[in-house]
């Protein structure tokens, strides 16, 4: 037998166990015979939880944010005089005209960004 | 699909209870397939499978005809195994990493002794596309466009995964002695 006709036979009788159909049409005439208020009740626990989720997750977030931030703050305000120097260096040594078209195209990347964002 | 139409027609002829029970003899397979490709456990993929008809059942009022019902059915598979895997997953990290591996090894057992246990070996060593290509094609002799279908990839993409597949599969059964043909 090569390998075509055993893979066949090895996978061809891949399927779910016997009673399948009626595992299901139990389960769908439970979820059918529960009164509405169960169902609500269900929807609306379900809505507090994710409403927590995103509480935390917002929370989370937050703090990271904070944590970042302060950390680019420590960092800047321990080196302030060799930025200060870089920038003011780096400045003097770009074309005028390329640092406007930088911007102008920074500018415009973030434009489109927060369009796409509105849109989506 | 025939059947697919009879089904839309049920459904649109505000029938949906019977356009469920026919339904669900007709993707039993495939929604089992599907979901058995994706998590390599026989427990888990009816546990997913019986999900899925259920949230068929729910959903089959709404369904609007815009997507292929097949298209409809195998998107919800993915996802209800997706999150299964997901769940698992989740379970798994907060334990042990000993567990863990644990865990993921013995997923890939099946629950019966399969008969060829030394192709089911290199079938469960392949990638996971080319394993869950194998897997859907061979269930039940599919057209590549339907594995493509249910595995929500380009039909190349997926004739790509299963000649690698036969490659890998013919090498490793020469190797071990074991190819006939």
């Amino acid at each position: 037998m090569n390998s075509e006709d055993r893979l066949r036979r090895l996978l061809g009788g891949l399927d779910a166990a016997p009673g399948f159909e009626e595992r299901v049409m139990r389960r769908v005439a439970a979820l059918a015979a529960a009164p509405r208020e169960d169902l609500r009740a269900q929807f609306e626990r379900r809505r507090e939880l994710t409403r927590r989720r995103l509480r935390r997750d917002a929370w989370m977030n937050g703090i990271t944010l904070l944590g970042l931030s302060a950390c680019a703050s420590a960092l800047l305000w321990r080196y302030a005089p060799e930025v200060q120097k870089l920038a003011t260096d780096s400045m003097a040594l770009m074309d005028p005209g390329l640092l406007i078209g930088g911007t102008l195209a920074a500018v415009g990347a973030a434009l489109w960004f927060l369009i796409r964002q509105s849109r989506g | 699909m025939p059947a697919d139409d009879a089904i839309i027609a049920l459904i649109q002829g505000g029938r949906a209870g019977e356009a469920f029970e026919r339904l669900m003899p007709a993707y039993r397979r495939r929604v089992f397939g599907l979901a058995y490709s994706l998590l390599r456990d026989r427990g888990a993929a009816e546990d997913v499978a019986q999900e899925v008809f259920v949230k068929l059942w729910q959903a089959l009022p709404r369904y609007d005809g815009r997507a292929q019902l097949s298209t409809w059915i195998y998107a919800i598979t993915r996802n209800a195994a997706i999150s299964a895997m997901r769940k698992r997953r989740r379970l798994v990290s907060m334990s042990d990493p000993l567990v863990f591996e644990e865990v993921e090894s013995r997923s890939a057992i099946p629950s019966t002794e399969p008969e060829d246990p030394a192709l089911w070996r290199q079938v469960e060593a392949l990638p996971d596309k080319q394993r869950q290509a194998v897997t859907l094609y061979y269930q039940e002799e599919r057209a590549v466009d339907e594995v493509a279908a249910m595995m929500g990839l380009p039909v190349n993409t997926v004739k790509t995964h299963l000649h690698r597949a036969r490659a890998s599969l013919a090498t490793a059964l020469r190797v071990a002695g074991m190819e006939v043909a």
